[in-house]
């Protein structure tokens, strides 16, 4: 009895040494000589805005990984991280090691391009001008779609409660705006005024600004808001994985966003320059590109795009001038000197 | 007997019946600490834990399988024993210093170790950024050196040393402060060196402070997030801290990959915690 | 020798707390220093012990000079008040910890750490901590770990001060066995009179960083050299006069001054009357010196004995210096104990049966500065010091309220400074006067430097005048600062106040090697000096010559003794201008006209005014 008590007792007092020695075992293993056969594998450092996470984390990367070891036998590895475009921009610009950015806007790589981590507009020289994929602007709604909301116009409508990325970080809230705009723009008799009112209305109902599409929603996937403008892609992609819990509309007049690839040369060392070439030329092979259709992008090959919900007047952001124009004169211009400006926000 | 009841002593009885009433008031109070306790504390944890199992035990093991999963916690938890160490040996040093020596500016220095504290985490974050960043005051000459800890596990590890500096400080510094200087000096006189005092007669009287220190260190190092957001550069298996982890997979929408290292955190902050209450009240009850 | 100091001294803060300390202990003696708290003795014991660095001076232990070995090589054991016994470690492994560190195998040390235990009888609580220990089972523990590696000296820094009485007592006895049966050297600090004569085999008393005196307690007791000495240890009563014709005088008593302290003619003396050394009856023992009738004003039963107070009327050349008389009392109190069972008259003659005359004091002066600036009198008295070679008081005067320690610093400060750091410094707060009066009654000044103003500003400082007229104090009003003091003026008159101001000044000039120019002022009407002025003026230049000084004497003739005195003073060119003073009822009736005032009004130099009764 009495020495029940002292093991006991021995256990109690061990228990915490146990337990952080436990955890420092579990923390070193992979670090540990024996487990590590060869030395660390190389590796491509990718940032990316957040809505292509998973396309290139476990569709497009484990293609090229095969691929290469294929035809070099060398295993290398994916370092990637995930962001708003905006905030992926600025760690660029702080200096994070990408050697590879995804951006949704290419207004970002202009950016980038302006403080001269690149060429000017070095990404033109890449296929389709850096664009690897696009998807178009649509709108989600509640299942059912208790507020009838057909077109962006709808949004306006009173009672509406909409869940919106903010411009200031989030590549996709731009890429939105320049859709709401667009659709009023567009429609007959509409113009610049047109483009006004739905902008006016849409955002006079906007509840909620997430940093980055993809948090935005997050935000509507826990229950908040009635709509939620976001990337075409996102809603399929949970669709395919069950997950979609909302309904897709599909405006009439939406654009199609761009997303853009760019080169960080600076934190290329030579020798892993061809790595990377081979990472670079293959977004656009058909393996990746058919990755990206698996999750829900659309291709920059218009031809294999034909099983995507067909849009009546789909438009992109080289009809209101490139992204340059775009920005000042809708972005900064109208919903922000304006719209912004008369809700008071 | 008399109409009057004598006043009798407290009788067992009574005594007993009086502390029950004592018991029975305590009721209240406690119940509201419980009721504030519930939403503000208690129901978020366990919403965390409920979240974690929604799909079950097998998709729990599943999420906190994952590679990533696994490297951030690793990876926190590597950070977090070298924060401590590091900072048991620094802020040991430190405490030294400011309790035994009179200097100038000795209390400007007092305030200023023990600065972390008081400034926000992101804010460390920054200055780190601004002065190591390959656009930083000092980074700026280092990095074409390919000398860069930014965006490396050595910059986590420096923002974790920075903002859990002061917890050594705090609790070893009171220690020091108890014992006289004679204390040493009785050693000295006996023949020991000044290390062999620090390690015969200092550090066993100060084992309380330290242990305590260093779990604390441990603790807020593996849920750091406001400075290692500023810093890691936040990259998947390579600079991606639990916290960061949990913090990136919320943010994708995955909730139940990001609850259930979030539920390991909590646990491991409980048992931290449950072992460190459990070591200065038996250390309390020796003194 | 096990213990030798040579010379050892440590500055702090720009003040000798440890001032040139030489001392030899021998071989298993048990040394007690004994000082008051802040003389200086507990960084005597760090210094030996290397837990101080000491600024000059060696340190040798056992033949080995240690002066450069850190604490720890020096290989002693020490004790502390404290007993900081490491409380993380049982009582054995505390007592071990020594051996652990020279290594010996642990059975041995078990063996040492019980043997220990035994001796200091807490055999068995080997397993305790100190928690569980009472202080003075600490301090055993603590005297046991210091012993336990055989240093062969043993250091105690006031080992006892912590504990009560009982215990205390407890703990000497069982410090003096152990001492003794291991033969171990030991130096015990302590502020304890009673523990020093029971535990020393030699005491040494030290004050303000210095050594003063070393010897048994009997030794130190009975034939004490110095003031400090004499009042620290035991009552008594030390009266104060002056060296007359090589004996020593205090008013109408004069005393022989023993042949191994030699004194200089003129200067003050010190005789201790310890209360046993009191006869009291009516009339006198045969042979036995007496004192004065006086009454008696206090009675203290103590069992065996009664400890009385007999107060003495005022005499002029007499003053009291310890006790310090109760403010305003201008007669003598003398100390005496008589069996309880014997009734005394109100009214007894006072006898010695024997006494101590002192070593003559260092001459003691005092300045005051308002506030913390570097002032004329404070130069002045500055450097007379240093030229007499006395010890200066300077006496802070902070208004009600104000920070008394933060002018005691800021004085100190202005001392070092000024290199004068062996200056003390006091500071009282409250109106200057009473102030000045007061620090002047309660420690004895030979002389008073005061502003060369008449009537100062009150409320700043305090007149020289003031203490002159409520004092018996000489005061010198400095008026310059001369680079050396070398020609004295003294102006005497003749009479009583003739005889004071010649030998205080001529003590003064002895010690500055200056020359005296003894005056006499004569009418101009007068056909010759008087035979009686010559005879006092050649009285005057004898005494001088006794003295050592080189001096003459000169007769002006004037028609006011002020237009002679002042036209001296302007022709010889004197540095210092010394007068008399009428003391008693003759001050009082000439009040503020008489010439010594009419001198410290119309002349431009530093004047010296002695009382005649100083």
């Amino acid at each position: 009895m009495f020495r029940r008590h002292v093991l006991y007792a021995r256990i109690r007092a061990l228990a915490p040494l146990a337990l952080m020695g436990g955890l420092l075992l579990y923390a070193v293993i992979p670090w540990l000589p024996i487990s590590t056969s060869a030395r660390p594998p190389r590796t491509i450092v990718l940032y990316g805005f957040s809505i292509l996470g998973d396309a290139l984390n476990k569709g497009v990367f484990p293609a090229f990984q095969k691929e290469w070891r294929e035809k070099t036998g060398e295993h290398i590895e994916l370092v990637s991280s995930f962001a708003g475009s905006g905030t992926v921009t600025n760690q660029i610009l702080m200096g994070v090691p990408a050697q590879l950015a995804l951006l949704s806007l290419e207004l970002d790589a202009m950016k980038l391009a302006d403080r001269g981590l690149v060429g000017p507009a070095a990404w033109h020289s890449l296929p389709h001008g850096g664009i690897v994929n696009r998807t178009p602007f649509i709108i989600l709604v509640r299942p059912g779609n208790p507020k009838h909301i057909r077109d962006f116009r709808d949004l306006g409508a009173p009672g509406v409660e909409i869940v919106h990325p903010d411009p200031l970080t989030s590549g996709g809230a731009n890429w939105a705006i320049v859709a709401e705009y667009g659709a009023g723009f567009r429609e007959p008799g509409g113009g610049a005024a047109g483009g006004f009112e739905v902008l006016r209305g849409l955002w006079r109902n906007v509840v909620a600004q997430a940093a980055s599409a993809r948090a935005a929603r997050t935000q509507f996937e826990n229950g908040f808001g009635d709509a939620l403008v976001t990337y075409e892609q996102e809603a399929l992609y949970d669709l395919s994985r069950g997950k979609l819990k909302s309904e897709i509309v599909y405006p009439r007049r939406t654009i199609l966003s761009e997303h853009t690839l760019v080169r960080i040369d600076h934190n290329i060392t030579p020798s892993d320059k061809p790595l990377i070439d081979a990472f670079v030329r293959f977004l656009w092979t058909d393996a990746a590109q058919s990755a990206f259709l698996r999750y829900g992008f659309r291709s920059v090959d218009e031809e294999r795009n034909g099983h995507f919900h067909l849009i009546e007047d789909p438009f992109r952001v080289s009809d209101f001038g490139g992204w340059k124009k775009a920005k000042a004169e809708i972005v900064d211009a109208v919903w922000k000197a304006r719209v912004l400006k008369e809700l008071g926000k | 007997m008399s109409a009057v009841a004598p006043r009798v002593p407290d009788s067992p009885a009574r005594i007993a019946r009086s502390r029950r009433r004592r018991e029975s008031k305590a009721g209240l109070p406690v119940g509201i600490l419980l009721l504030v306790l519930l939403p503000l504390l208690l129901m978020p944890l366990g919403a965390v834990f409920v979240f974690a199992l929604r799909g079950g035990l097998p998709g729990f093991w599943r999420a906190v399988r994952a590679p990533e999963a696994q490297f951030a916690l690793r990876f926190s938890l590597m950070i977090a024993f070298l924060t401590a160490g590091i900072n048991a040996v620094l802020g040991t040093f430190a405490a030294y210093v400011l309790s035994k020596y009179r200097f100038r500016g000795e209390r400007t220095l007092g305030i200023v170790v023990n600065l972390p504290v008081a400034i926000p985490t992101v804010v460390v974050g920054t200055s780190l950024l601004l002065l190591w960043g390959p656009i930083g005051l000092l980074g700026k000459w280092l990095d074409p050196l390919g000398l860069q800890p930014m965006f490396r596990p050595a910059g986590v590890l420096l923002a974790h040393l920075f903002v859990t500096f002061p917890y050594m400080l705090g609790t070893v510094k009171p220690l020091l402060d108890e014992l006289e200087t004679t204390y040493e000096e009785a050693a000295y006189t006996m023949g020991a060196g000044r290390w062999t005092t620090f390690r015969l007669v200092l550090l066993p009287a100060l084992r309380g402070g330290l242990v305590t220190g260093a779990l604390l260190t441990f603790a807020h190092s593996l849920g750091e997030f406001g400075a290692t957001v500023m810093v890691s550069g936040n990259l998947r298996l390579r600079t991606q801290t639990a916290p960061l982890y949990i913090f990136a997979q919320f943010e994708a929408g995955d909730i139940a990959q990001a609850n259930a290292l979030a539920a390991v955190l909590a646990a491991l902050s409980f048992l931290i915690f449950f072992f460190l209450f459990r070591y200065t009240a038996r250390a309390k009850k020796a003194a | 020798m096990s213990i030798v100091l040579d010379q050892l001294t440590k500055v702090y803060g720009g003040r000798r707390v440890v001032d040139r300390v030489s001392l030899e202990v021998g071989d298993g003696e048990l040394f007690v220093l004994l000082g008051s708290s802040g003389s200086g003795k507990s960084t005597v014991l760090r210094l030996i012990a290397g837990l101080s660095r000491e600024n000059s001076g060696t340190i040798t232990l056992f033949g080995r000079d240690v002066t450069h070995l850190p604490a720890q090589e020096r290989g002693v054991g020490f004790v502390f008040q404290n007993y900081s016994i490491f409380r993380h470690m049982t009582v054995a492994k505390n007592i071990e910890f020594g051996l652990r560190l020279r290594n010996i195998p642990s059975a041995e040390r078990r063996k040492k750490s019980d043997e220990l235990l035994e001796l200091i009888g807490l055999g068995g609580l080997g397993g305790r901590f100190a928690s569980q220990l009472s202080g003075g089972q600490q301090q055993r523990v603590a005297l046991a770990r210091a012993l336990a590696y055989q240093p062969r000296v043993l250091l105690l820094d006031e080992p006892f001060g912590a504990l009560d009485a009982k215990i205390r007592a407890q703990l000497r006895r069982t410090l003096r066995e152990i001492q003794r049966a291991l033969k171990v050297t030991a130096i015990l600090v302590t502020h304890d009179q009673e523990e020093a004569f029971e535990l020393a085999d030699r005491i040494g008393v030290v004050e303000r960083g210095r050594l003063l005196e070393v010897g048994t307690g009997e030794e130190l007791y009975a034939r004490p050299q110095t003031f400090f000495v004499a009042t620290f240890l035991g009552a008594g009563t030390v009266l104060h006069g002056r060296c007359e014709e090589g004996r020593a005088r205090f008013g109408t008593l004069t005393l022989p001054i023993p042949s191994d302290l030699p004194h200089e003619e003129g200067g003050p003396v010190r005789v201790l009357i310890r209360p046993e050394q009191v006869v009291l009856g009516e009339g006198a023992p045969e042979r036995a010196p007496v004192l004065g009738r006086g009454t008696v004003v206090e009675q203290m039963f103590s069992g065996a004995t009664r400890r009385l107070r007999i107060r003495l009327p005022e005499q002029a050349g007499l003053r009291q210096i310890f006790p310090v008389a109760p403010f305003g009392e201008t007669g003598t109190l003398v100390e005496a104990i008589v069996p309880s069972d014997r009734t005394l008259p109100e009214e007894v003659d006072v006898a010695l049966k024997g006494w101590r005359v002192l070593a003559q004091p260092q001459p003691r002066l005092l300045v005051t500065t308002p506030g913390t600036e570097w002032t004329e009198p404070v130069a002045f008295a500055t450097r007379l010091t240093r030229d007499v070679g006395g010890t200066l008081a300077v006496l802070g005067l902070a208004p009600d309220g104000e920070d008394v320690e933060a002018a005691r610093k800021e004085i100190r400060e202005k001392l070092v400074e000024n290199d004068a750091a062996a200056a003390d410094v006091k500071v009282r707060a409250g109106s200057p006067t009473e102030q000045i009066l007061a620090e002047i009654s309660e420690s004895f000044y030979d002389l008073y430097v005061s502003d060369g103003r008449l009537d100062g500003d009150r409320r700043q400082m305090a007149s020289g005048s003031e203490v002159l007229e409520r004092g018996r104090t000489p005061v010198l009003f400095a008026r310059g600062v001369p680079r050396a003091v070398r020609s004295i003026l003294i102006c005497t008159a003749v009479g009583e106040p003739g005889r004071t101001d010649v030998r205080f000044g001529g003590w003064l000039a002895a010690r500055l090697k200056a020359r005296v120019l003894l005056l006499h002022v004569s009418r101009v009407d007068a056909d010759s000096t008087p035979a009686w002025v010559n005879a006092h003026l050649e009285r005057g230049v004898r005494t001088l010559h006794a003295l050592g000084v080189q001096g003459d004497a000169q007769v002006r003739p004037a028609r006011t003794p002020l237009e002679g005195i002042l036209a001296e003073a302007r022709t010889g060119n004197h540095d210092l201008v010394v007068i008399g003073r009428h003391s008693g009822p003759a001050r009082s009736v000439r009040g503020k006209d008489d010439v010594t005032y009419q001198v410290l009004r119309s002349i431009d130099r530093s004047v010296l005014v002695v009382p005649a009764d100083a």
